[in-house]
């Protein structure tokens, strides 16, 4: 299982590298504004092919890239309903505080868990390669915690049900 | 070592030129002004600041005879600056842009200039004496996206740009008044302003950084796909071939002799290029060292903290040796290099100093004296 994780996130790493290649463009548009055209989607020459990257069927990255903006969705294995709940409570408390996270997108992308939006003016003031660290970093310790909760939590009514019924 | 000089000047530049007797450079630190900065006694001096802008000044060129800065912006404006007493003094530009101004070049006898844009045109700009302002002739229908860069042919009437959709093409300038019909140009001069003279199809992505060779006899121009191209005999036949290379893409080119060209982009190393006698172009090596420094997790061990604070768990630590860090690319450059100057008098074919400037905010005089490998090939 940690070996899969390892590929995953390898591949996801080494797309990262190719795909965070941003510069400053602004609009085509609208005069005088300069705008995130992943986002944005009206000029389609700008934009890259999306890619897909699936660990399995539940668990998959989607990295969309533009001339100056990058945007990578992910999804998180939820097998059942405790774990969507978890899911769900812990990215929203992220989401909440995209601003302190400033690469972090509030809302995220229909069918996805959790989105990070990256434009060129964050490659600007922060190094590449630490933003594509702490974006593989975190995405290796939202494995973590979820599943430990959840086996606590199972642990925890196990428990407790043996002692009611004895 | 290649490079001959660093100096942080600001956090990030976005584009820099140089004075004649290069004692002087001027760029722009990703803001509406242009810094001037002045070498006396081996230390830089800010001398002057322009501002006259409203957004980000995305391209600079300071003309090597005249002594004239022209700088274009993301505000649809364009200056041009006359040093008069001690101060620099802007004359107007009737650019007559509808979208942002992304790159600009003097011609060779500067009695032009060249500005491209988002708006899907490009803007010639020639000076008006009567009064006193520099006029625009727009080339208007064949670009299909922004054109992010152009580069005047030696011959002051070809100009050749690529563009965000892909495409690199060269077109005639003549502008009646400006121009003279040259009997021994050829073609190039019985051709009316804004024809264009070749459409190159040659790349899958965009298109940036075009340079002519010295002689003009080639094009050189990259695409966003890890590839540069190679044009000879620009004309109704030309002959292109592309290198690919495995890094990341380049952004800016320069041909610094007829066979070597230095390409500069995301991978924060200028990267040589050279042609053998049968005219075949290769990748030969990189310019700066290569640094494999694999930095600390500082990012991952503050978030297992978080992590362990938020579950009340006392110690789980995050396994990162298995997966490898990513490594800073480059030596000298700590981010994408966006600008590339040749350092050598106006006119010459042989260059053997050129600077780069990036988003790191340092701008990087190299010279290939001490590089013999690569003498060679020029």
């Amino acid at each position: 299982m940690a070996n899969s994780l390892r590929l995953y996130l390898t591949c996801i790493r080494n797309t990262l590298e190719a795909a965070m290649c941003l510069q400053n463009f602004p609009c085509q548009e609208v005069e005088r504004h300069n705008k995130p055209e992943v986002e944005l989607k009206t000029s389609p020459e700008l934009l890259l092919k999306p890619i897909l990257i699936c660990r399995n069927e539940a668990e998959k990255c989607l990295i969309e890239t533009s001339i100056n903006s990058l945007r990578i969705s992910l999804k998180v294995k939820q097998a059942d309903e405790l774990e969507n709940i978890l899911t769900k409570k812990f990215l929203r408390f992220l989401s909440m505080r995209a601003e302190a996270f400033q690469v972090l997108r509030r809302k995220p992308v229909q069918g996805y868990d959790l989105s990070f939006l990256i434009t060129n003016y964050h490659c600007e003031e922060m190094q590449k390669h630490k933003l594509i660290d702490f974006i593989v970093q975190f995405m290796e310790a939202s494995f973590h915690p979820l599943h430990l909760v959840l086996w606590s939590v199972v642990n925890y009514f196990k428990y407790y049900a043996f002692l009611w019924t004895y | 070592m290649a490079a001959v000089a660093v100096h942080q000047f600001a956090p990030c530049i976005t584009c820099h030129a140089w004075s004649p007797d290069r004692s002087m450079v001027a760029f722009c630190p990703n803001n509406s002004e242009v810094h001037i900065y002045k070498l006396s006694e081996d230390k830089w001096e800010q001398a002057h600041i322009l501002q006259k802008h409203d957004q980000i000044v995305s391209g600079i060129d300071w003309s090597s005879r005249a002594n004239r800065i022209v700088t274009v912006s993301h505000d649809r404006n364009s200056y041009v600056w006359n040093y008069e007493g001690s101060e620099w003094v802007p004359t107007l530009v009737i650019l007559r842009l509808n979208r942002a101004a992304l790159c600009v070049q003097w011609s060779p006898q500067e009695n032009k200039f060249a500005v491209g844009s988002g708006a899907k045109t490009v803007c010639i700009c020639y000076y008006e004496q009567e009064n006193n302002w520099w006029v625009s002739k727009l080339i208007r229908k064949r670009h299909n996206s922004s054109v992010t860069s152009v580069a005047w042919h030696p011959n002051n009437i070809l100009l050749a740009t690529t563009s965000t959709d892909g495409k690199c093409r060269v077109f005639s300038t003549f502008i009646k008044g400006v121009d003279t019909r040259d009997s021994k140009a050829g073609s190039s001069s019985d051709s009316k302003f804004g024809e264009q003279i070749l459409q190159l199809d040659l790349s899958f992505s965009w298109a940036f950084g075009v340079n002519w060779s010295p002689s003009g006899n080639t094009l050189a121009y990259v695409g966003h796909s890890s590839t540069i191209y190679f044009v000879d005999d620009v004309g109704p036949s030309p002959l292109a071939q592309n290198v690919a290379f495995r890094d990341l893409p380049l952004r800016d080119v320069l041909f610094i002799s007829e066979k070597v060209v230095i390409g500069v982009g995301f991978d924060c190393n200028p990267m040589v290029f050279a042609a053998d006698e049968s005219g075949m172009w290769s990748f030969v090596r990189f310019l700066g060292e290569r640094k494999t420094s694999s930095t600390g997790p500082k990012y991952g061990s503050q978030f297992s903290e978080a992590f362990g604070k938020l579950y009340g768990q006392s110690k789980h630590s995050i396994n990162n040796d298995g997966i490898d860090n990513s490594r800073q690319r480059g030596g000298v450059h700590e981010n994408c290099i966006t600008c590339i100057v040749p350092l050598g008098e106006a006119g010459s074919s042989t260059i053997t100093r050129f600077s780069t400037s990036g988003l790191d905010g340092k701008v990087v005089i190299w010279d290939l004296e001490s590089q013999q490998d690569l003498l060679e090939y020029l």
